[in-house]
């Protein structure tokens, strides 16, 4: 076991795998207390099994560049490459997109955050030592982003007759 | 790993359940109801539970250090699975973007919001050169690693990028699952909210996507096409966006706010 967490894309298999089985809990728990949100059938199965196969491609593309010339293809991070390995595959077949889409969304998006509000635990202490003001400034620049791609995104779909 | 790290799962799967039962719950912001989704239970409840206080006994254990730094360290594995996911929205919508695709691109610009409402913000409440790292963007790994460049993180810009940095991390996922729907209110398209949700931050882009769902679910498969194909925009436009416009702009604004600090100063 110990020999085998060495191979790095064992151990990456066996997490995204965990992460595919707290998404299939939470899809299963969602329905419980919700009987209309998407229930797990044969189709969400096949929809984790094909996320894990994209998840791999993309680490697997990602670790081959790291040894690429070129910084921007070095550094692209292995969440873009799995994307564009999905979206591709997705525009490929249609299969590919029936089954990752009989995987609820929401029921992906609470283990990630459960897993990031761990990853933060010791974090915490480390806003002792940031100012008030970076804060206050904080949810400017926040805002500051989303207002103003939204406004660009506004005036652009205007102009685009949308 | 062991056993403190089946503790860590068992915590997980408790945590999960107990969001998901919380549910989605709609709250007053001012006059405008928010609907607030289990994934903002979930990270509420870690980031309580995570406090030092809590952590005593059983919650050491599953606060271990190997437990936190395994959920950090793999965190972006944990969310591979979502990114994948992604693909599945965007094809089916792959035409109608890349025809509206200059508008994904026009909106990319805007990111130089941070700059342009955080710097005045920054100046004001007599902030100087960690302005410059706290309102180059939202304080990512991409601003975390160019600051640290260009002016090293043991600097007044260093310590302001990471201020932002650690900032975001917490609250940067309930900030936009409450804010992205506020803006819905006011009268923005949520094509336009969609689009504006990939900023750059895997986490706060589902955050504010999926808020937006919630909000609009008829517009599900819109609204995550949208969000996932600006957020891979980001990605591969980001970096140059923030060098080659953020860092130009955010150093003229500076050279010309605190200039006329000065000015005022020897007027008075």
């Amino acid at each position: 076991m110990q020999n085998m967490l060495r191979n790095s894309y064992i151990k990456y298999g066996l997490i995204i795998l965990l992460s595919l089985g707290l998404i299939l809990f939470t899809q299963f728990i969602k329905h419980l207390k919700n009987p209309d949100s998407m229930a797990v059938t044969g189709m969400t199965l096949a929809g984790l099994i094909v996320l894990w196969v994209f998840s791999m491609i993309g680490i697997l593309i990602s670790e081959k560049l790291k040894s690429s010339p070129v910084t921007f293809i070095r550094e692209f991070p292995v969440l873009g490459w799995v994307s564009i390995t999905s979206l591709v595959m997705c525009l490929i077949s249609d299969f590919f997109v029936q089954a990752i889409q009989a995987v609820d969304f929401l029921s992906i998006t609470t283990p990630i955050l459960t897993f990031a509000g761990i990853s933060v635990a010791n974090r915490l202490v480390d806003l002792k030592n940031t100012s008030w003001k970076v804060a206050i400034v904080a949810v400017f620049v926040f805002s500051g982003t989303y207002i103003g791609s939204t406004l660009m995104a506004q005036i652009g779909l205007m102009l685009a007759g949308r | 790993m062991k056993k403190n790290f089946i503790y860590l799962i068992l915590f997980a799967l408790a945590v999960i359940t107990a969001a998901e039962m919380i549910g989605f719950q709609s709250v007053m912001v001012g006059s405008f109801s928010i609907g607030l989704l289990p994934l903002v239970f979930a990270i509420i409840i870690t980031m309580v539970l995570g406090l030092n206080l809590f952590r005593k006994g059983f919650w050491k254990k599953v606060y271990s250090k190997e437990n936190v730094d395994f959920a950090g360290k793999y965190l972006i594995f944990i969310m591979l699975p979502l990114m994948a996911r992604y693909g599945a929205d965007v094809a089916p919508k792959f035409g109608e973007i890349l025809q509206i695709g200059w508008v994904f691109i026009a909106q990319e610009v805007g990111n130089l919001g941070t700059v342009l409402l955080g710097l005045p913000v920054a100046l004001l409440l007599g902030l100087r050169r960690e302005a410059i790292g706290a309102t180059l963007g939202i304080g990512r790994e991409g601003e975390l690693a160019y600051i640290s460049e260009k002016y090293t993180l043991d600097s007044d810009e260093g310590r302001g990028v990471l201020s932002l940095y650690i900032i975001g991390t917490l609250f940067g996922t309930i900030f936009f699952s409450i804010f992205a729907p506020l803006l819905l209110h006011f009268g923005f398209s949520i094509e336009a909210l969609a689009m504006a949700s990939g900023m750059g931050s895997g986490s706060m882009m589902s955050a504010s996507s999926a808020s937006l769902v919630a909000q609009v679910p008829e517009m599900e498969s819109t609204i995550l096409a949208y969000a996932s194909a600006s957020q891979l925009l980001t990605s591969f436009l980001g970096t140059f966006t923030m060098v080659f416009l953020a860092a130009p702009l955010q150093q003229l604004m500076y050279r010309l706010f605190v200039r006329g600090d000065k000015h005022a100063k020897h007027a008075a």
